[in-house]
């Protein structure tokens, strides 16, 4: 297996092997790194572009066929017009400025509640034992279900959709930092006591470098849950946003609007997620050699 | 072509033709599917002019001696959903309000008017306490509705007759069920509705403050019976038969002595019978589901369409002349007898005759 970032520290190498265990998809990506130079090396761009080009010619023969209504597929020149139309009126750029407030603000605020809560109930069996089997039911209600309730207590304001998007990224975020802080293999934590660590070194230097490939898999997650939380509440209660924007489109009967919200939240969470996946990397290549 | 006898010949052959076979001229389809906006209680029922054709069976005479089935569905996400049906090919016949009529026409959907459904109230309610009793009042409030659809048009109207625009109240693009949450979490001030906002009044949460009936005939929302253009160019026949039954059913809702059965068929929608009891009070039901393609109807789809093109709603403009499809509804009421039965009215909403 190719190791990218120097072994031989305390931790490293079984924790990576932890990491491997607790997400497939790490697995698959190492193998097909090991495979990938005896492809041409245009096959790297090819590969991931067949795909949506292949659903762009279906889309394009499709309309130009009328096998579907253009009211219900529009073709792929009117979605292009009418996102220039978007993009030079204003309207994406206003849209989207709320949309990113909104999933930041959510993130952070559900992202840190979140780390802060999944490692208590990581560190402690106790405050697992109490306060687990409730959050997990909590967790269990999509957050749609929790709208009429918010609507009573905090109206329609800013607050109830930060409040939804938070509450969304709450929950994936616990779940992989318990979990990350919990799979510590028992060995580790034997020799963190032989050794008498602190407690304060024991979080610091073992049990967070080893739960953060866990947690960030929890933190592009949560990201996603951010989105589809954005487009519940501003189909709900919402003046302006890009998921807004999308409801008005099929209110208006122009789904080529609604195309157009669709390709630029894959676009932007397609984006954001490999923001995150290069943060992680660099945090993982930097964490081991620390220790 | 050139030979003289082909069209006599042609004429022969048709008389022949229907005079064996006087009815059925076409093949008449399998299934008639008919939608209409649903009152959000999610019940297999609805309102209006089809609810009643629909229940008292009025089209399904019109085929009883045919193994056609009728296929009724009553949309709870309303106008827009019924345009998505439409384009799907899922529905022949809808009834929905003007403005979603509108939209749906001016993005290519290939509908035909063929008559109106009658009128809807218009209902503006206010949290109780606060100092709104009438539009002038909504300055600087939070006002909720559903964009989109014929409240969008009546409240915007309502606002420009009592000298105000959309920018001098904050519009929250709000669901009926989602209103009555936030009217009673107090985060609106008001909201543009139906008759669906009576019962709230009487749970003491609002106070009405402004109903279309005392604004006019020109402010009362309104919308068609609207078919699928291929359908009526591949079975006239067969729309001239469902045009037949509603014709006759709007007739059958005419009659005073049948209100208060009609108003039990409408609460099957889900709509208390309190509510529906107040909207009609002191209304003639004649009139208010006249059904005619008049000076009237035409001009209200003409307001609209000005005021859907204003307000960006659409992007292309529509031909109503090319829209109104009056021909089934002519000759419906010339079988019927009915050709005087309901008044002409003028653009203003004057009866002439």
């Amino acid at each position: 297996m190719t190791v990218s970032s120097p072994p031989g520290s305390f931790a490293s190498p079984d924790l990576r092997h932890v990491a491997t265990r607790s997400r497939p998809g790490v697995l698959a990506a190492l193998t097909w790194k090991r495979v990938r130079p005896r492809f041409w090396p245009v096959a790297q761009f090819l590969l991931p572009a067949a795909f949506p080009l292949a659903i762009l010619i279906a889309w394009q023969v499709t309309t130009a066929n009328n096998w579907l209504p253009v009211q219900i597929l529009p073709t792929p020149a009117t979605v292009l017009s009418t996102f220039w139309d978007l993009v030079t009126g204003g309207d994406i750029v206003v849209n989207l400025q709320i949309s990113f407030w909104r999933i930041s603000l959510g993130l952070a605020v559900g992202g840190l509640a979140g780390l802060a809560f999944g490692t208590v109930l990581g560190v402690s069996r106790a405050a697992d034992e109490m306060l687990g089997p409730l959050f997990k039911a909590l967790a269990q209600v999509p957050s749609l279900g929790w709208v009429p309730i918010l609507i009573l207590i905090f109206g329609l304001d800013e607050m109830l959709k930060i409040i939804i998007i938070a509450k969304a990224c709450f929950v994936p975020i616990v779940l992989a930092t318990s979990e990350g802080i919990r799979n510590v293999p028992r060995p580790y934590r034997e020799v963190a006591q032989v050794l008498r660590l602190r407690r304060r070194s024991v979080l610091t230097k073992l049990l967070i470098p080893a739960a953060l490939p866990t947690v960030f898999g929890g933190i592009r997650l949560a990201l996603s849950h951010a989105w589809i939380a954005l487009i519940v509440v501003e189909m709900l209660a919402a003046a302006e946003g890009v998921g807004y924007m999308m409801v008005w489109g099929r209110t208006l009967f122009q789904i080529d609007i609604v195309i157009v919200g669709m390709l630029i939240i894959g676009g932007i969470g397609l984006l954001m997620d490999a923001g995150l996946a290069r943060i992680e990397r660099g945090m993982r290549r930097w964490e081991p050699a620390r220790a | 072509m050139g030979m003289n006898w082909s069209k006599p010949l042609a004429i022969a052959t048709l008389m022949a033709t229907l005079a064996a076979v006087p009815v059925r001229a076409e093949t008449l389809p399998d299934t008639i599917r008919f939608g209409a906006f649903g009152q959000g209680y999610g019940q297999p029922f609805g309102v209006a002019l089809l609810a009643i054709a629909h229940v008292k069976g009025f089209i399904a005479d019109e085929f009883k001696d045919t193994p056609v089935k009728l296929e009724w569905s009553y949309l709870t996400g309303t106008g827009p959903a019924i345009n998505e049906a439409i384009a799907n090919g899922q529905l022949d016949f809808a009834q929905y309000g003007g403005l979603p009529n509108i939209i749906g026409r001016a993005n290519g959907l290939p509908t035909r008017i063929l008559m109106s459904y009658g009128q809807t109230t218009i209902v503006g309610a206010a949290r109780t306490g606060l100092p709104i009793d009438s539009i002038k009042d909504l300055k600087g409030h939070k006002v909720a509705f559903q964009k989109g659809t014929i409240l969008h048009w009546a409240f915007l109207k309502a606002l420009e007759a009592n000298g105000l625009s959309a920018k001098d109240v904050t519009i929250v693009d709000l669901k009926t069920a989602d209103q009555l949450a936030a009217l009673a979490a107090g985060s609106i001030d008001a909201s543009i509705g139906t008759s669906s906002l009576f019962p709230l009044r009487d749970q003491g949460v609002v106070k009405i403050f402004y109903t279309s009936r005392d604004a006019g005939p020109k402010a009362v929302g309104f919308g068609g019976i609207l078919v699928s253009d291929q359908f009526q160019s591949k079975y006239p026949e067969t729309t001239q038969r469902v045009v037949r039954g509603l014709v006759r059913a709007d007739e059958w809702l005419s009659h005073e002595e049948n209100r208060e059965e009609a108003l039990q068929i409408w609460t099957k929608s889900g709509t208390p019978y309190a509510a529906l009891k107040e909207e009609f009070a002191g209304l003639s039901l004649k009139e208010s589901f006249n059904p005619l393609i008049d000076d009237f109807l035409i001009e209200q789809y003409r307001d609209a369409t000005q005021f859907s093109k204003d307000e960006k709603l659409i992007r292309r403009d529509i031909d109503l002349q090319q829209w109104f499809e009056p021909k089934y509804l002519n000759a419906a009421l010339k079988s019927l007898g009915l050709e005087h039965y309901w008044p002409h009215r003028t653009a203003d909403g004057a009866a002439i005759n």
